[in-house]
């Protein structure tokens, strides 16, 4: 097992204990008094009509797919970026002949910033960041 | 290093970290109300000292009061929503905020404690071994989005479904600017770990902020729209939709919201810190030597507690100076101006590496570079959309 994960179980399931702790805790101590006005959605006093799991509007959806392509883009520059500088990264690459120039690399992520630039222009123009 | 001494050093690590953290949140929310007082000519929370004496301390008896009502009020879960959801949300809402804290140094290193422990020297964070610091960060962050929207749609009632969809399209399109801020700098470190970037900046004496100020801007923009702070505070809209995604919450899963909430400003200032600021270096103060013995870790300590402690009062500060934005204004400055103005900076950042790749340091040819790219991107912005009386949303486009 690699140690070098360990202590972020280990964070995790200490912040698990304790939330579910922490509500317990309110649980046991609070007080418990149930009410038909209380057991309603609170609609600043008026009666729910329906209930609130309606259609939204597309939008949210349109934006969510935009995000995911967005950013899985630019988890792919995140390589890129490290590799870019470190002395492990492109140059090591190129010394040892598995690409041919810094250059090319560099030439081929400004070609992938103007894909990503592209479908962001697209987007806007098909008005995807207009609300109203 | 065994599997005992990992484990052991991390537990205490993570003791410390957490009530360190939950009680620094539970202090800075009292700051926070001293601010809004200040700011607003009253007087705030004075009263709450020690209990059945007249001591009063300034109020500083008041979180340990809010934390004991929120204890004693009652944990109420209404007959119409999703039980199992409605309880995970806020679980995984405080989880996923204080879990970022495990790549996040604090400070830099201590000497060695003793023979048991081994004679390295400690480093003050919980996982040093991981290698992707700020892609673990950037993950954990993300996690945010999940615990608004279970607890919008678990709650089945229409204002905490609104806030929550209004909350979660919020946090994901200002996610973009907040990973192409980060990219620069990557860049500029050719690495992801955190203590590596603070060294980078300690090392060359130039913090990012000024050499990648328009990547400074972009950040700390997005990171104010991640922390659901004002002017970008819509997911809560007191006035519109009665604090959105927690309306139907009580009691202890309402304080771990409102936690977790806090945290995530917390987070965000100790990133601006660590990414833009220089972390716990101070030219002449603190220089960026390997061997450190007690004097200078507690230095870089206090240094980097100052420096996060001064990004949070600006939080506050702009807190109650800034008026909400609408919710039309806030997606277009995500997703027309943010993001096109990170991606320049990314651009530019690589560029200008790429140009002056063999001088060590910042050459102060690409510095005015940067900082005439920054002034240039704000003329445009202006220029484009110029400050008008009549802003209300665009009906062509």
């Amino acid at each position: 097992m690699n140690l070098a994960i360990l202590p972020v179980l280990l964070l995790v399931a200490f912040l698990l204990i304790v939330a579910i702790g922490l509500i317990l805790l309110g649980r046991i101590f609070g007080p418990h008094r149930a009410g038909a006005v209380k057991e309603m959605p609170y609609e600043s006093g008026m009666d729910p009509i329906h209930d609130a799991r309606r259609r939204f509007d597309i939008r949210f959806h349109l934006v969510a797919i935009a995000f995911l392509v967005f950013d899985v883009e630019l988890l792919f520059l995140y390589p890129w970026a490290v590799a870019s500088k470190s002395p492990a990264g492109v140059d090591q690459a190129v010394v040892s002949g598995l690409v041919v120039g810094r250059e090319l690399v560099f030439a081929g992520v400004l070609f992938f910033i103007l894909l990503l630039v592209l479908g962001l222009i697209y987007d806007w123009r098909k008005g995807l960041f207009r609300w109203r | 290093m065994t599997i005992e001494h990992v484990t052991v050093e991390a537990l205490i690590k993570i003791v410390i970290l957490a009530s360190g953290v939950l009680a620094g949140a539970a202090w800075l929310v009292l700051v926070e109300r001293w601010m809004a007082a200040w700011i607003q000519m009253r007087r705030g929370p004075n009263r709450v000292g020690i209990p059945w004496t007249n001591i009063r301390l300034f109020g500083l008896g008041q979180p340990v009061a809010d934390g004991l009502k929120f204890i004693f009020k009652e944990e109420f879960d209404p007959a119409h929503v999703s039980r199992g959801i409605y309880t995970l949300a806020p679980i995984i809402m405080l989880v996923a905020a204080l879990g970022v804290f495990a790549v996040v140094p604090f400070g830099s290193m201590i000497p060695s404690l003793g023979h048991w422990m081994g004679t390295e020297p400690i480093d003050l964070m919980i996982a040093p071994g991981i290698d992707v610091g700020i892609i673990y960060v950037f993950a954990l962050s993300s996690l945010a989005v999940y615990g608004v929207i279970l607890g919008g749609w678990a709650s089945n009632n229409k204002y905490s479904l609104l806030g929550g969809l209004r909350s979660s399209a919020q946090l994901i399109a200002y996610e973009l600017p907040l990973g192409l801020g980060i990219l620069g700098v990557v860049l500029a470190t050719g690495s992801l770990r955190l203590d590596a970037i603070i060294h980078a900046q300690a090392t060359t004496g130039w913090w990012f902020v000024f050499t990648q100020p328009l990547g400074f801007v972009v950040f700390v923009v997005a990171a104010f729209a991640e922390a659901g702070r004002l002017p970008f505070d819509l997911p809560e809209c007191e006035q519109e939709l009665v604090e959105g995604y927690h309306t139907e919450y009580s009691g202890m899963k309402l304080m771990l919201f409102l936690t977790a909430e806090f945290i995530h400003m917390m987070t965000a200032s100790v990133l601006i810190a660590i990414l833009f600021l220089g972390g716990w270096h101070v030219w002449g103060m603190t220089p960026p030597e390997q061997e450190i013995g007690w004097g200078e870790a507690i230095l870089r300590v206090a240094v980097l507690f100052i420096k996060t402690f001064g990004v949070v009062l600006f939080f506050m500060l702009v807190r109650w100076t800034w008026p909400r934005f609408r919710y039309d204004q806030l997606m277009a400055l995500g997703w027309k101006v943010m993001i096109p103005l990170g991606i320049l900076n990314l651009v530019a950042v690589a560029v200008l590496g790429e140009i002056s790749r063999d001088q060590y340091g910042m050459p102060w040819g690409s510095l005015v570079a940067s900082w005439g790219l920054l002034m240039a991107s704000w003329l445009a912005v202006a220029w484009v959309a110029p400050a008008t009386t009549d802003n209300r949303p665009e009906t062509t486009d």
